[in-house]
């Protein structure tokens, strides 16, 4: 048994008072698929920093290749041959892509030659198998591409250990399978592929061995043909749970509160129809490019469409601005809550009333902080926010709290029609429950909710029907009943046609 | 926050600074603390301070405004010519400030509409304002103005309070209710700490920067008349370079430039800092150019200092440890 | 074919077109315009223009800024001056390293303070304008430089043809100005250590984690910014004899103004100091020229400054928006088509 290319021995880091991993042990083997899996707080994401030279261990030691080595920073890390890629790639916009793979290559020379380069860099991208002309601007690239090109430059720097920190989360199907792929071309090429991901089915598809953490500790290592993935969700909540994503009751009426006809954006997305019910939860399937955030956004009135119509409690409607849209009773919670959610640095309290904030002013216009004050501590018991007050920056909350608090902006206005963007993109399976939760109550109130989510199981445990968009085009709305992965797949690629035949 | 936070906020630091300076100040010189000499040490910068009120909520949304200086020598140079041209003082005020109105909105258009930097357009106004300051008054000086204007500027109406300084006071109150009582001011924060959040949240964002535009530049056009007044003559070169002053002391008194943070008593505690420390230096015969170097430093080290003993000086920026400013 | 030309190609054609459109308006306008003179009196006045925008674009490259370019200018002429009017023997060579490296010491003041102490670079240089402009005052003590007491080699240097085409000349000031500015431009894109500067700009984050030095590329950046500007204050020595305290003064504005019209990104990443010198050009150019036009008072060259800024940074703005979005309309396509064609290949065998 050949020596671990990487091994953390008993690595403890402690930020202070908390203790982020406590007795960590692992060991990452060449040509091996190594899936590491823990809920947002685990602890992954501190291990990549010590494996990456970002974090240095409070006790412990780091080995590489056998003997104990300080890993002092990224310089240090890429010496080592260790290298990440995340789930945002690190591009550089205004660089062409032979450029960026070997903006940190020390044997280059000082003069850059711009056909040598790349002609090397074409080489990488073909051995990871992309199509992909070196001599782009990053900035053109699709997000797959740009991981890409962070891999060739990882690969251009002889990496032997690469940690894939949940690279296929904003990839379409096809191109996380193309990752996918491209990782075990790695391993075979004798790399140690650290792979971590919330999607149990591309563990199965991918890893060798897994290793399940919980709260800073390791928990199990296994190879994979011994592992569940019952069991995997149980060591990583450390109970044992049933189906989370099971199917619960319709609560749907047949009173139509939304309802969307030939609606088109030119150049973006072209005659979407569809109806939400009062009480029902209508969920959005496609694969990335689809436009279904396009149209959500069209319906909010941040990119009004330009043709069709929108009829919202029976009146026709066409919303100009997210003002208006919020005034009729409409809400949007965005896929990304840094970006659009929420404000990080300012307070929980003034995250909440943010959407509703004339709601909170005198007729003079003085902000009525007591008001406020009592609505934030309302939601923050009602959706279970784990915080000791809501003065707290939002930026210091987990990610399924944050969630949260992005949610109870949104239930403040008490929207009627709520579009949910990836609700449970990047949180926990706990949390995931919690949101499905709180989405199915707001449903049984009497509310319509329109869900998108990439997250297949998650879209039919959720829908009561589902709305399949492909290319900014409707590709069909299935009920519950008949609705299954394979059709979804078949309707959002496009391919039904395909399928007719073959049956 | 209680009264022990406040005090070891960046705020708290500025008084302590003032407190300090103000006791160099009286122990060098037995004229300091009179009234007249401090109704002295605000009339020689009134006017800037005026603007750097209003600069405080541009900062705060994260935007600036390089083109104050240069709107007031607009303002005040357009009064001098309009008066040339027969005019009578009065309305030609009027129209200077709807001049400082139409500079904030071709600022607030190009930044809102067209979308770009305010750091560029303003900029670029900066240059162009003073143009036109230049193209009406050309290479002369303007003078003679109404006894009554002249007066305005330079003598007391309340007491022994110039009208500029009793401006100056409304101003502060006004602009503090607005920027940390009021929904407006909630918004100025919220669209300088993450401008998509705000416009997700449906708030008007395009709408609010117009509005702050106009504001600093019909406050900037006042200002120049202010200056016109008290001064008692114009030229192409009024108020030239006020802008880095004025920029300074907002910086100075805790507002980040990347916008979400600051308050207005710090901009306050800033200026009182600023103009006690000139008029010390003044007293010690330290000519202006100095002067300026010093606040330069000051500047500089007001960015620095808090990075070196956290425990003596407070985090200026909001991260996971510091202050909310909501 | 158009989107084959990368963009700042694009960028330095059309300042190419404009520069070509102004200088036939004006020759419809000023009589005698078209002449070698107009050549002669662009080039000796934007040689010092064309050192001080390449500085700033260096800095800007960075995502940082360096308003004290104009003190700099202005304290490094008058120092030179001075220790030239002491020693009226100092050789050449002696004297313009002089102003290089002291310009330099300014640039590594900024660079310590933008780099190693983390100063927002806007704020920094805030700072270092009035420090240095102040330093000038008590080193100047109220005198002032004047030509009559410089020696006449330096005083004729700005002005020695080295080369007449016709009623061209190519003199030297312009040509010194040039040949910075080529070597500037091959450095950055040819270099690979000076490529760190682009990356740096285009994505602070990812620079650090590439193992990029930030911190030392920044430093250098200041520090070479400042030697330019020492070189700069030399020029401006030796072309306008005379310095007071204001000397320099607005030279920070006008750097940004060249370098802004002239393609360079205020938020880094992208930009050519080539473009910056055809936008120091462009703008000497309508200075000069307005200042020949009868028609309209001389007292206009500012605000058509202000307003040609104005319209060069939005035309760039729109245009990269355009093309960016038909750009990414495109690749949409390809991956969606390219998506159904493997789909497809993989059905039918």
């Amino acid at each position: 048994m050949t020596d671990p290319i990487l091994r953390l021995d008993n690595v403890t880091k402690r930020f202070g008072a908390t203790v982020a991993l406590s007795d960590m042990s692992i060991a990452l083997f060449a040509g091996e698929v190594h899936a590491i899996v823990g809920e947002n707080g685990a602890g992954k994401s501190t291990m990549i920093k010590i494996m990456t030279g970002v974090h240095q261990p409070t006790d412990g030691r780091i080995l590489v290749d056998g003997i104990p080595r300080k890993i002092l920073g990224p310089q240090s890390a890429r010496e080592a041959g260790i290298a990440a890629v995340y789930q945002e790639p690190m591009v550089f916009p205004d660089l062409d892509v032979a450029e960026n793979i070997f903006i940190s290559s020390v044997n280059e020379g000082i003069m850059l030659r711009r056909s040598v380069l790349n002609r090397k860099a074409q080489a990488l991208i073909d051995r990871i198998g992309m199509t992909l002309a070196s001599d782009r601007i990053a900035s053109g690239l699709t997000l797959a591409e740009q991981q890409a090109v962070e891999i060739a430059r990882a690969l251009a720097q002889d990496v032997r250990v690469l940690i894939m920190d949940e690279p296929t989360a904003s990839l379409s199907a096809h191109e996380a399978e193309r990752l996918r792929q491209i990782a075990l071309r790695l391993a075979r090429e004798g790399v140690a592929v650290v792979y971590i991901s919330h999607r149990l089915e591309e563990i199965f598809e991918i890893a060798d061995r897994v290793t399940v953490i919980r709260d800073g500790t390791h928990i199990s290592t296994r190879p994979i043909l011994e592992t569940t993935s019952d069991g995997m969700i149980a060591e990583m909540v450390g109970r044992e749970v049933g189906n989370y994503f099971a199917k619960a009751p319709t609560t749907a009426t047949a009173d139509a509160l939304l309802e969307v006809d030939g609606l088109t954006l030119a150049g973006t997305f072209e005659d979407i129809s569809f109806s939400v019910m009062k009480g029902e939860i209508l969920c959005m399937a496609g694969l990335v490019g689809a436009r279904r955030t396009d149209v959500a956004l069209a319906l909010f009135g941040i990119n009004p469409a330009t043709s069709g119509t929108i009829r919202f409690k029976g009146e026709l409607v066409s919303f100009r601005s997210a003002r208006e849209a919020i005034d009729a009773g409409i809400a949007y919670v965005s896929e990304d809550r840094r970006k659009f959610g929420l404000a990080m640095p300012m307070s929980i309290r003034a995250n909440i009333s943010l959407a509703t904030l004339d709601d909170f002013l005198t007729p003079m216009g003085l902000l009525e902080r007591e008001n406020e004050r009592e609505v934030a501590d309302y939601f923050r018991q009602q959706l279970n926010i784990r915080t000791p007050d809501v003065e707290r920056p939002v930026g210091m909350l987990s990610g399924g709290n944050q969630q949260k608090v992005m949610l109870s902006k949104w239930l403040n206005m008490t929207p009627e029609l709520l579009i949910f963007d990836e609700p449970t993109r990047g949180i926990d399976i706990g949390a995931k429950a919690e949101v499905h939760d709180l989405i199915r109550s707001f449903a049984a109130r009497g509310g319509a909710a329109l869900v998108i989510s990439s997250d297949l199981p998650e879209v039919l445990a959720m829908g009561d029907r589902i709305l399949v968009m492909r290319e900014g085009r409707q590709m069909g709305i299935l009920t519950s009943e008949n609705a299954d992965q394979e059709k979804i797949m078949t309707l959002a690629t496009g391919q039904q046609a395909h399928a007719e035949e073959m049956t | 926050m209680t009264i022990v936070s406040r005090l070891r906020s960046w705020e708290g630091f500025l008084l302590g600074a003032l407190v300090a300076i103000i006791a160099v100040n009286a122990s060098l010189s037995p004229e300091f603390l009179t009234v007249a000499n401090q109704i002295n040490l605000f009339q020689l910068s009134i006017e800037k301070i005026i603007v750097a009120l209003m600069m405080t909520l541009i900062i705060v949304n994260a935007e600036i405004d390089l083109s104050v200086g240069s709107m007031m020598g607009l303002s005040a140079c357009a009064f001098g010519w309009l008066f040339q041209q027969g005019i009578p003082a009065g309305a030609a005020m009027a129209i200077c400030l709807g001049v400082g109105v139409a500079g904030g909105a071709v600022n607030g258009y190009f930044i809102t509409r067209v979308g770009l930097p305010s750091l560029v357009v303003t900029l670029a106004t900066l240059i162009g304002f003073r143009g036109l300051a230049r193209v009406l008054v050309e290479d002369r000086g303007i003078t003679d103005f109404p006894e009554w204007f002249d007066r305005l500027g330079q003598a007391g109406l309340i007491g022994p309070l110039p009208f500029a300084l009793l401006a100056f006071a409304v101003l502060f109150v006004c602009l503090w209710i607005i920027l940390q009582l009021s929904g407006f001011g909630r918004k100025t924060y919220v669209i300088g700490t993450n401008r998509e959040v705000a416009e997700y949240a449906g708030i008007d964002t395009a709408r609010h920067k117009m509005t702050l535009f106009i504001a600093s530049g019909a406050i900037s056009a006042f200002a120049g008349l202010l200056y016109a007044a008290r001064v008692g003559a114009v030229r192409g070169d009024v108020a030239l370079g006020f802008e880095l002053d004025i920029i300074t002391i907002v910086l100075l008194g805790g507002v980040s430039i990347f916008g979400g943070t600051g308050t207005m008593i710090g901009t306050l505690l800033a200026i009182l800092i600023v103009l006690n420390l000139r008029n010390g230096m003044a007293l010690l015969n330290i000519t202006g150019h100095i002067q300026t170097g010093v606040i330069g430093i000051l500047l500089i080290a007001s960015v620095i200092a808090p990075r070196f003993n956290l425990a003596l000086f407070p985090a200026r920026s909001p991260g996971p440890s510091g202050q909310i400013k909501d | 074919m158009l989107h084959r030309i990368s963009p700042q190609t694009l960028r330095i054609l059309a300042l190419f077109a404009v520069l070509v459109a102004v200088i036939l308006f004006f020759s419809t306008q000023v009589p005698n315009y078209l002449n070698g003179r107009l050549f002669n009196r662009i080039s000796s006045s934007v040689a010092i223009m064309a050192l001080i925008a390449t500085a700033q674009t260096l800095v800007i490259l960075t995502r940082n800024i360096d308003l004290s370019i104009g003190s700099v200018v202005g304290f490094v002429a008058f120092a030179t001056g001075s220790l030239i009017t002491g020693h009226p023997d100092l050789a050449p060579l002696v004297l313009v390293c002089y102003s290089i490296m002291l310009g330099a010491v300014f640039g590594i003041i900024n660079g310590l303070l933008v780099a190693f102490a983390r100063v927002p670079a806007i704020i920094a240089t805030l700072g270092t304008m009035a420090l240095f402009r102040s330093a000038l005052v008590e080193y100047s003590d109220a005198k002032s430089i004047t030509a009559s007491n410089l020696p006449d080699w330096l005083v004729s240097f700005p002005n020695i043809v080295l080369l007449q085409i016709g009623q061209l000349q190519l003199r030297a000031a312009f040509v010194t100005a040039l040949i910075v500015v080529i070597a500037v431009h091959f450095a950055l894109t040819r270099l690979r250590p000076a490529r760190k500067l682009y990356a740096i700009g285009s994505n602070p984050e990812a620079a650090q984690m590439a193992g990029i030095n930030v911190r030392m590329t920044v430093f250098a950046a200041f520090v070479m910014a400042g030697a330019l500007a020492g070189l700069a204050g030399f020029m401006f020595l030796a072309r306008f004899g005379t310095i007071t305290v204001v000397a320099g003064l607005g030279f920070e504005l006008k750097s940004v103004a060249a370098a802004v019209v002239g393609g360079v990104n205020i938020f880094g990443g992208s930009g050519t100091v080539i473009g910056a010198l055809i936008g120091a050009i462009l703008v000497d150019l309508i200075d000069t020229s307005l200042v020949r036009w009868q028609l309209v008072s001389e007292f206009w060259r500012e605000a058509v400054l202000g307003a040609l800024i104005l319209i060069a940074v939005a035309t760039d703005t729109i245009m990269m928006r355009r093309l960016t979005a038909l750009r990414q309309a495109r690749e949409h396509r390809k991956a969606v088509s390219e998506f159904i064609a493997t789909k497809q290949k993989r059905a039918g065998s």
